[in-house]
């Protein structure tokens, strides 16, 4: 669906250059929700922008749909980016305009009939639960409701890629989770790519099936959501999934073993069989199931107390029964 | 006193049709060069920096002429215009002269006001360059607008007063001639009140239909 090629920006100010992305290659499935982190200044906020060409490339290429956007001239990228949706942190809706001219805006652009028009608008009003605002004006409106006008707004020309650049950072976490499911609801029942850019690992938990983490303008990680949160392999990764075990000291007697369990394996008494087999005592510290892209992780931080003999033996079992393993101390 | 009225009758008048033509030539004329003003900046939608500087040169250098002198320096391009240089239609001439750079400053402080992101938003959305000026730029800084046509009404109100130097007429002329050179103080009084008057229903008119224009 959505192929970056060898994509660069950099910036430059007087006499000094920076590199906010350096040479980007990534691919987005057609259908899927694609998340994009990193800690601010990674150039998130770049990347996503350079995909409707906001932010001009400083070299690469943007395929979307077999279309390179690089080489499109001005009215072609016009009627290119009528094709992808964008929502905004700070919403950016007309404080001039109702919301039901706020989401015909992008019609009336395109000359659409007013009985199209009308007919558009109410069922998009009604899509993102809005229905009894429509003569309301922004300032009227909660910032949740100011994003599903939003939402509403980038879908009306029914687009093939909605562009969300830290669309739910400026929202409580309650609203966040709504607007997140309207967005889950919006790619399931649309088909619509989603692009999501974000600080926040909830905003990827919550939704994306795939993730990009990024640092200092490159990818350093990438895979699929549950894979990122079962197995992080980079060390700003485990930051951001909460990896980073950090144990009290008086809890480090024995040795310490941090278990992820994936899939079948969430649903197995693994451990009490682990005690019986080995005859050797655990002690769990720690421990929470999480549910990413609806596939259940169980996480386990335990203490084994036993001479360093066994501890080989025990890995392997776990390995074996599909747990993954670290050994913190 | 029906005398004091018919002598301000016609001044009024005058005063009124010089002013309001006046402003209507001076929005005509501002308005576009504000909005050159504001697109053509290097982080704008249609970044020109040459028109740019050109464009506010020009604009400082008119604005630092006292209307008085910018009066009887353009009297050739006033006959050239409207075909003579004495009367009310003449002293429309330098009052455009005079008030368009000082409302297309004041266009371009509105403009400026709009955030950038809603028309990043417009950007996004495809809208062309002029979309974004008529559908995005001067509906949000309507009500900032009408606040600057109200500053600039009263700004040419108050040039207006020295039309009298190329026999334009007006408020200000009478006061001149009656009030001060003939010192009748009543004359001169009932001119005050009637500037005060205009510019206090201006300034009112102005503040309201602005409120109601924004929906901030």
């Amino acid at each position: 669906m959505i192929n970056i090629i060898n994509l660069s920006k950099t910036y430059q100010k007087e006499n000094n250059t920076v590199e906010a992305l350096k040479n980007i290659n990534m691919k987005i499935n057609k259908g899927s929700i694609h998340g994009i982190i990193g800690f601010s200044g990674a150039g998130k906020s770049s990347l996503i922008r350079c995909i409707n060409r906001l932010e001009e490339p400083t070299n690469g290429e943007i395929w979307i749909d077999g279309i390179n956007l690089m080489e499109l001239n001005r009215d072609q990228l016009r009627k290119m980016r009528k094709r992808i949706g964008m929502i905004f942190q700070s919403f950016n809706l007309l404080s001039s305009k109702t919301v039901f001219d706020n989401i015909a805006f992008p019609l009336r652009l395109s000359k659409v009939p007013e009985s199209t028009v009308k007919e558009k608008v109410h069922s998009l009003l009604e899509l993102v639960g809005l229905k009894d605002k429509e003569k309301a004006y922004p300032s009227m409106l909660s910032g949740g409701q100011k994003q599903r006008v939003g939402i509403a707004r980038a879908l009306a020309n029914d687009p093939d890629v909605l562009l969300c650049d830290e669309a739910t950072s400026a929202l409580d976490p309650k609203t966040t989770k709504q607007i997140l499911h309207l967005l889950k609801d919006i790619n399931n029942s649309l088909g619509i790519t989603i692009v999501v850019v974000t600080h926040e690992m909830e905003v990827i938990k919550e939704i994306c099936d795939y993730v990009t983490i990024l640092e200092d303008g490159e990818i350093i990680e990438e895979g699929s959501t549950t894979r990122i949160f079962s197995d992080p392999r980079n060390e700003t990764t485990m930051h951001f999934v909460g990896s980073n075990h950090e144990l009290p000291k008086e809890f480090k007697k024995g040795k310490v073993l941090y278990l992820s369990f994936i899939g079948d394996s969430a649903g197995k008494p693994i451990i009490s069989k682990l005690i019986k087999e080995f005859d050797i005592e655990v002690n769990i510290l720690s421990g929470n199931i999480e549910y990413i892209g609806g596939k259940p992780i169980g996480k386990l931080t335990v203490e084994v107390d036993t001479d360093c003999s066994k501890i080989p033996e025990v890995i392997s079992y776990l390995e074996n029964n599909n747990v993954k393993v670290e050994v913190i101390k | 006193m029906s005398e004091l009225i018919s002598l301000l009758m016609p001044s009024l008048f005058e005063t009124l049709y010089m002013v309001l033509v006046s402003m209507i030539f001076t929005i005509l004329l501002g308005l576009p060069l504000g909005i050159t003003l504001v697109v053509t900046d290097k982080n704008h939608i249609l970044p020109n920096s040459v028109l740019n500087i050109v464009l506010s040169y020009i604009i400082n250098i008119t604005r630092s002429l006292p209307f008085i002198i910018l009066m009887l320096a353009i009297i050739p391009f006033t006959r050239l215009v409207v075909g003579t240089t004495i009367g009310t239609t003449a002293a429309i001439v330098p009052l455009v002269v005079a008030a368009t750079p000082f409302f297309a400053r004041i266009v371009e402080t509105s403009l400026k006001e709009v955030d950038y992101g809603v028309i990043e938003a417009s950007i996004a959305m495809g809208a062309s360059p002029f979309q974004i000026i008529a559908k995005v730029l001067l509906p949000e800084a309507m009500p900032s607008l009408v606040l600057g046509i109200t500053i600039t009404l009263i700004s040419i109100l108050g040039y207006s007063a020295m039309a009298g130097v190329v026999g334009g007429g007006g408020l200000g002329d009478l006061a001149v001639r009656y009030g001060y050179h003939r010192f009748q103080t009543d004359v001169m009084v009932a001119t005050v009140v009637v500037l005060i008057i205009i510019v206090q229903i201006t300034q009112s008119i102005g503040n309201k239909l602005s409120k109601i224009l924004s929906k901030k």
